[in-house]
């Protein structure tokens, strides 16, 4: 199933590093993370959609469409908004 | 040939605006610039269901064979790129906005939202209102100040760097319209909720 | 006056005399401030006869009108000259407090001319000028002198060189309040072959403002939109820009020994998630900065400022070291020296590539975190391998027969973004006005972070509109002067209303960003003037052919030439990257080309 990075304060807030997680879609492994880990449910989600500013990639390749379709090795990594120089 | 990803985005606003009464069938428009490009909808086509083929690409400064099928309102569109820094155009007709452009030279919002983002939305007026030299210039003029403004009576123009940024401003402006409709037919003294709000008509 | 003081102050350290005369408004309403009115000036002063460590050259420092208002981050200050290290117009900015402390001096401008025949500190305080003599802080490290000197945070304020400026390092930087660098350039060389080792400032007029009323209104407004923004209100404060490591390597983007790879499998080891948890001690602000970007770290050897993103991947992934403390202590090292991180550590990554492949006769390799100081130790002092490090990686990698392994654009070593993860931010880099650098348009905000929404960061048509706004609105905001972080929660229409509060002169968005466009075409002109052509709009050879064989970029490099035509087309330049007399026209510079004007000559 498609494994799932955390990063930054993500991290602290769900207490984990990375977890494989079962999902189809980036939207599904989303829901279900959020339903395993529910802390993350307010950094990561509003009313259902991704938290704007929220870093999703998918192998590496950031994307805003939840409804990108997964398959079984597919990485994912998260990262809330970040900014830098 | 106009990128996929670029006609999708076009297809996925136009598609939002008319599913959210923004605009009628045929009205609107929507566009981007791409260097020194102009990607802007075929005149005739309808924003609600765009195909590849509704989508032209011209010249930004002068016309090529491009330009015999774009918008009627080309010319805003450029003038707007041109003068200001904006990289795309959302033009459409916002009906509880009109509504309220009809008897005012500004809207200020009262709801959190866009009252928060922005701040006021100015209300000009040209008397041909569609595709002269005078009304591209005046548009532009005031869009070099403020990301969304209203032509009396006839719609919003809204930029950003992005189409869905443009669209958000038009979107934010008609739902404080509708919030501020709906505060009139509720029609109970209204509790300031914001510090410094006499401030946001003066934005 | 409103916003500006109105007047600047002209130093000659050749005779030790000074003067001070008003600014011309109409120049100051045309280029605002900071990096405008520095390459405006430098225009007038510096040509192409001019050597960058001859005492014909200038340092021109500058503050904006919004400087010590008190309005969020009007802190930064800029010097302005022409670089030691690529032969461009250079500007390097900074934060901390001294810019805010020299505006309240009442002036706007300080520049320094010429050479004192000894090496000399000044001291301004208000309009009160000395000169010191600095035999015995020469050779004085920049903490040490730092303090030795006074400093007090809001009333009295260091900048100064240290060994690396005295010794004339290509990679020198300018530093300010102990560890805030003007880095980029070598700016600390131009300051070094002056033998100026040090200014510090003390002043007691605060700056007018017009509009109180909508002054406050407008300030009010930002702090809302700051702490509304996570970015500015939980990102940077908590993290700092060090978080960027791992998301830069997760996407492909994080240049690793020497740019020969995309990721780097240390990056974790070295990321803002291990500092958090290790040696992070706290956060820290500059000067009316609610953000608190800054990280304080602390290893058994050394505590203070920093790493930053940059620092932290120069001499981390770039080096293929993973070795965090080590980092942390070479970044305090460049802080102590007076060296710019960046180059420094790409210019050791470069050594180590030629060492590896046996063009330089050295043990430097990939991964030793041990050589680190030793190699930033000798590079500030000229010695051994150190005295060619020191001169930067181009001239290094050209003098052992191998030019194409310095990662630079126009002789400036580029930052972390590999350009083949993010075809904008090549052209970005090409085209930079100082060379390869990302503070002057980054397009990671657009290309990775969604800020304000995700474009494709692999297409290339239409991506130079994007290079070219963000040039363009960064150059307005370094002349105001503010720091960019404010415009991750600021829309450049809160800027031009801001500006217009406190000076009084009407500014919209518009304007505002034309501004920027008038700075960007200006030093274009400088650079074409001193001999730059369109060939050195141009990346190394490895990010234009050598595609990387896995992660999330792989088979991609740079399609810089593309792109390059099309951002010559959409700026208003011929095909050659030079600006026409009709956008030259346009931004009121038509007269500043006119080839009867000749270039002020120092009396």
């Amino acid at each position: 199933m498609p494994n799932v990075k955390l990063f930054a304060s993500l991290r602290k807030i769900s207490g984990i590093k990375e977890a494989a997680i079962p999902g189809t879609s980036a939207g599904a492994v989303l829901a279900e993370l959020v339903r395993q880990y529910p802390a993350l449910a307010v950094h990561l989600l509003d009313d259902g959609k991704i938290r704007p500013h929220v870093i999703l990639t998918i192998n590496g390749h950031p994307t805003d469409n939840l409804d990108a379709a997964l398959a079984e090795q597919d990485q994912i990594a998260i990262f809330p908004p970040i900014a830098g120089g | 040939m106009i990128d996929q990803r670029i006609y999708e985005m076009f297809r996925e606003i136009g598609q939002s605006l008319y599913t959210h009464t923004m605009i009628s069938s045929h009205g609107g428009n929507l566009s981007i610039r791409l260097g020194d490009r102009v990607v802007i909808k075929r005149r005739g086509a309808m924003l609600g269901c765009l195909k590849p083929h509704d989508l032209i690409e011209t010249r930004l400064d002068k016309n090529d064979s491009g330009v015999a099928l774009a918008s009627t309102e080309l010319l805003v569109h450029r003038t707007v790129y041109l003068n200001t820094p904006a990289l795309a155009i959302c033009h459409c007709h916002p009906r509880t906005a009109i509504a309220y452009s009809l008897s005012r030279d500004e809207i200020v919002p009262i709801d959190n939202e866009a009252s928060y983002l922005l701040k006021k939305v100015p209300v000009i007026y040209e008397e041909f209102a569609s595709g002269t030299p005078q009304m591209a210039n005046k548009v532009a003029e005031v869009l070099k100040n403020y990301k969304c403004i209203m032509l009396r009576g006839h719609g919003s123009f809204s930029t950003g760097q992005t189409l869905d940024e443009a669209f958000f401003w038009s979107s934010t402006l008609e739902e404080a319209c509708q919030i501020m409709l709906f505060t009139k037919q509720v029609g109970e003294p209204f509790i300031e909720y914001r510090k410094n709000s006499e401030n946001y008509g003066k934005f | 006056m409103n916003g500006w003081n109105g007047r600047i102050l002209e130093i000659d350290l050749t005779t030790q005399t000074h003067k001070s005369y008003p600014l011309d408004m109409e120049m100051a309403k045309q280029f605002i401030g900071g990096r405008g009115l520095g390459v405006r000036l430098l225009w007038d002063m510096v040509g192409p006869e001019v050597d960058p460590l001859s005492p014909e050259n200038v340092l021109i420092f500058t503050n904006g009108p919004l400087t010590a208002t008190g309005y969020q981050t009007s802190n930064r200050f800029s010097v302005s000259t022409k670089s030691p290290l690529t032969g461009t117009v250079l500007d390097a900015n900074s934060g901390g407090y001294w810019g805010m402390q020299f505006k309240k001096t009442g002036f706007d401008v300080l520049i320094v001319r010429g050479k004192a025949q000894k090496p000399i500190w000044i001291e301004i305080k208000n309009s009160e000028i000395t000169f010191h003599d600095a035999s015995e802080l020469w050779g004085m490290r920049v903490f040490e002198l730092t303090e030795k000197l006074g400093q007090d945070n809001n009333k009295r304020n260091v900048l100064c060189i240290g060994p690396a400026g005295e010794n004339l390092s290509r990679l020198a930087a300018i530093m300010n309040d102990r560890e805030r660098a003007m880095a980029r350039g070598g700016p600390g060389a131009v300051m070094g072959s002056k033998n100026l080792k040090a200014i510090v400032v003390e002043g007691t007029e605060r700056p007018e403002i017009m509009d109180q009323e909508r002054f406050k209104f407008l300030l009010y407004e930002t702090r809302k939109l700051l702490a509304a923004s996570p970015l500015t209100s939980q990102a940077l404060p908590e993290f700092g820009t060090i978080m960027l490591m791992n998301i830069m390597n997760n996407v492909g983007a994080l240049a690793t020994r020497n740019h020969q790879q995309t990721q780097f499998e240390g990056a974790e080891a070295i990321s803002g998630e291990t500092l958090s948890e290790t040696y992070l001690v706290k956060n820290a602000a500059c000067w009316a900065c609610p953000i608190g970007c800054t990280r304080i770290s602390k290893t058994e050897k050394v505590e203070g400022e920093g790493p930053e993103f940059e620092s932290a991947w120069a001499f981390g992934a770039q080096c293929g070291i993973d070795d965090l403390a080590a980092i942390i202590e070479a970044n305090s090292l460049c802080n102590d020296l007076g060296l710019d991180t960046i180059s420094a550590g790409s210019t050791i990554a470069c050594a180590m590539e030629l060492s590896e492949k046996g063009y330089l006769d050295s043990d430097l390799r990939f991964g030793q975190a041990d050589a680190l100081a030793r190699c930033v130790e000798d590079m500030a002092y000229r010695r051994d391998l150190g005295a060619e490090l020191t001169e930067g990686s181009l001239r290094l990698a050209t003098k052992y027969g191998h030019p194409e392994l310095s990662m630079t654009a126009k002789g400036m070593e580029m930052p972390a973004y590999d350009p083949r993860g993010l075809q904008g931010q090549g052209l970005l880099y090409a085209t930079s006005n100082r060379g390869g650098c990302h503070m002057r348009g980054n397009m990671i905000g657009l290309e990775v972070l969604g800020l304000p929404k995700l474009i494709d960061r692999f297409q290339v048509q239409g991506k130079s509109s994007f290079v070219i706004l963000n040039q363009n609105s960064n150059a307005a905001i370094d002349s105001l002067v503010v720091c960019k972080f404010t415009n991750m929660g600021v829309a450049d229409e809160y800027f031009a209303r801001i500006l217009g509060a406190v000076t009084g002169v009407q500014y919209d968005t518009g304007d505002l960003v034309k501004t920027g466009e008038r700075v960007w075409n200006l030093e274009r002109l400088y650079n074409n003037r001193e001999g730059f052509t369109s060939k050195d709009d141009s990346l190394p050879p490895r990010l234009l052919t050598e595609a990387p064989t896995d992660g999330p970029s792989k088979g991609w490099v740079s399609q810089l030439e593309p792109m390059l035509k099309e951002y010559y087309r959409s700026r208003g330049w011929d095909q050659n990257g030079v600006p026409t007399p009709k956008k030259l026209a346009e931004l009121g510079l038509e007269n500043l080309v006119d080839p009867s004007r000749t270039l002020e000559k120092i009396a």
